[in-house]
């Protein structure tokens, strides 16, 4: 990371993405969604030239998904298909991809297992809440927040010892500690253990914690691309959906390789979102907002929010927060 | 320095059911007992089985060992409040004491007062007899070397029930200590509630003071640390060359734990665990080197012994 196209996000968006009514994902328009993002960001003319610049036949590829918000919200399974065509019809074979998250009881909810085919491996690094065994013991980020006892963070063992490439695939959606919940906090806060402790009352270490734990080596270097699933979204309440009114569509994927400039695009999402239902900006700071309860009224939020992590993480070099240097690329399908 | 062979103490069952109860007994494994008076004789007829008599009302009553979720009043830690006893044996060595330990918290009881080298009965239900049994026969087969234990904190103890809830704060987080009549200049540190450093009115908050004394003594100069629960509680011993170090999981009776990263201070370059119900139990992930020895315990029921050698 920021990869081979620093500063550069494609959006695409279809109506036809998401039957808002049925609920349901229209594989058929995800796969033309993906095809068409990834030729706007490579400048291929052919799909498979497209993803040839980031994986190749020798690669372990993790698919890194976010099921944090299932079964309301999560990366959808036909998304992760899509991406599993792509990389089979570079010649790798199935074993060798993986989907994988932290927790294995939200893995369960979405199910992969029914979208993609045999032998891609689901791989949770916590089979039940709290196990070490799918840590690396030797790769942490130690650092104390609030006296914690616990105060190291530990990567995932797969991608330190099995991954040669991470497709980092997060949801869109606003998260009442870090402020959004895209690229950055996927790959930071999803790859590593012990990461609830930055929380703590109103206080949230995120502003700092994520980019740092985006930038670990092997993860930073081995995540060569970012596949944002913004079919659904939510505006309040994130990571979970805590209120159904909380829920919104808008049908779009963003594709680029630079986290930063594709959460900066995330952050204008839901500002832009919350400003049309009247509730406070996501970078708001004082305490009549605050109430440690159950997000349920938009005007409050237990946490102070710290959004302020993008531009954070662009400081470490993950990306380009700048909005004049982004290079904004929007398809309608 | 010399190595002694002692005795190990072990505790034992506190049973003031009547010998008509033998045959349970014996499924447990159990040949040792302590009876109320009353009921003495009685035992004394069955073979295969001792008798102490004990007058519960000399003997010092603790809490139950276990662990206690509070959802409501637990922060986003998630962190449990863990019901030890270990700065009741540390204050009181030489006392005697008595468990009410239904269940599978018997077997946790004896894990504990053998990790504290302390005279105790635990009074436990049927339900506790077999897993008690289980725990005293692991106990009986475990290495009677003795080693004095190891601490680096010096706490003077005025007595008071709020130094007594400090220790105990100082033993649930691991920060290893022994109580000392004044300033030992072989500790790295000293600690005495109503000294400058630890006011008395901090009292209130032994969480708090606990936290000081980790922040006096630093994390790199801790004995032992354990990564992934913070409902296992370690007491370390050691001649200089040997350790031994006993872990005991507070939350056993719920549930066994999925890996704890360990780290104690020293190089040991030959590390061996002796699990409570994991005959087959080893150490991964071992590292050793920059003054410290650390490695994961996959799997932890109620109790293991790690034992390290060959200190560089």
């Amino acid at each position: 990371m920021p990869g081979h196209y620093p500063g550069k996000a494609v959006r695409v968006h279809s109506d036809r993405a998401i039957n808002v009514s049925s609920n349901r994902v229209d594989a058929s328009c995800m796969k033309a969604m993906l095809s068409a993002g990834m030729r706007q960001l490579t400048g291929a003319s052919d799909d498979r030239d497209a993803w040839r610049q980031f994986i190749s036949p020798d690669d372990t590829v993790g698919i890194k998904v976010n099921c944090s918000g299932a079964p309301e919200i999560n990366s959808n399974p036909e998304l992760v298909a899509s991406i599993i065509e792509n990389l089979l019809s570079l010649g790798l074979p199935p074993e060798r991809l993986y989907i994988y998250d932290r927790f294995a009881y939200q893995m369960r909810i979405v199910n992969f297992e029914t979208h993609v085919p045999k032998g891609v491996k689901i791989a949770a690094a916590e089979s039940s809440r709290g196990s070490i065994a799918g840590y690396d013991p030797f790769t942490y980020v130690e650092v104390n927040f609030f006296g914690e006892e616990d105060t190291r963070s530990n990567l995932i063992r797969l991608v330190s010892e099995k991954f040669t490439k991470i497709i980092n695939v997060p949801t869109m959606k606003e998260h009442r500690a870090a402020g959004v919940t895209g690229c950055l906090k996927n790959i930071a806060y999803g790859d590593f253990s012990n990461v609830a402790r930055s929380h703590k009352r109103e206080q949230s270490n995120t502003y700092s914690f994520i980019g740092t734990l985006a930038s670990v080596e092997p993860l930073r270097s081995r995540t060569v691309l970012n596949v944002m699933d913004g079919l659904r979204s939510i505006w309040h309440g994130g990571p979970f959906l805590q209120d159904p009114r909380f829920l919104f569509y808008p049908k779009e994927i963003v594709v680029g390789t630079d986290p930063v400039a594709l959460d900066h695009l995330l952050i204008d999402m839901i500002e832009a979102k919350r400003r049309q239902e009247g509730a406070p900006s996501i970078f708001d700071r004082s305490s009549a907002h605050l109430k440690f309860v159950h997000e349920r009224d938009p005007n409050f939020n237990s946490f102070i929010r710290e959004p302020g992590h993008v531009q954070y993480a662009s400081e470490l070099g993950l990306g380009i927060y700048d909005k004049s240097q982004i290079h904004e690329k929007a398809i309608e399908l | 320095m010399t190595l002694i062979v002692a005795a190990l103490v072990l505790p034992s069952l506190f049973w003031d059911k009547g010998a008509e109860t033998a045959n349970l007994l014996d499924r447990a494994r159990i040949s040792h007992i302590d009876t109320p008076a009353s009921i003495a004789d009685s035992w004394k007829r069955v073979a295969g089985i001792t008798v102490d008599v004990v007058d519960l009302k000399q003997l010092i009553h603790l809490t139950t060992p276990s662990v206690r979720f509070d959802p409501q009043e637990a922060s986003a830690t998630r962190a449990a409040w863990v019901n030890s006893n270990g700065w009741r044996f540390l204050r009181d060595p030489d006392a005697r004491f008595y468990y009410e330990a239904p269940g599978a918290s018997a077997p946790l009881a004896a894990a504990e007062a053998f990790t504290y080298g302390v005279w105790a009965v635990i009074h436990t239900n049927e339900a506790g007899l077999q897993p008690l049994g289980g725990m005293l026969a692991f106990l009986k087969q475990l290495d009677s070397e003795y080693l004095p234990a190891l601490a680096n904190i010096g706490f003077i103890d005025d007595g008071s029930p709020q130094s007594g809830e400090f220790m105990n704060l100082l033993v649930r987080r691991n920060l290893l200590f022994k109580i000392v009549k004044q300033p030992d200049p072989k500790l790295d540190l000293t600690v005495a509630l109503g000294s400058p450093d630890y006011p008395r009115f901090e009292a209130g908050n032994p969480s708090l003071l606990a936290e000081k004394v980790r922040s006096h003594l630093t994390d790199e100069k801790r004995l032992l640390r354990i990564y992934g629960s913070e409902e296992v509680i370690g007491r370390l011993f050691g001649d200089g060359n040997h350790a031994r170090l006993y872990l005991i999981n507070y939350e056993s009776a719920r549930a066994s734990i999925e890996g704890i990263r360990v780290r104690v201070l020293g190089d040991y370059s030959k590390q061996q665990i002796t699990g409570y119900e994991l005959p087959d139990a080893r150490l991964l992930d071992v590292s050793t080197g920059a003054g410290a020895t650390e490695f994961t315990i996959p799997e932890l029921r109620t109790f293991a012994v790690i034992t390290l050698s060959q200190r560089k």
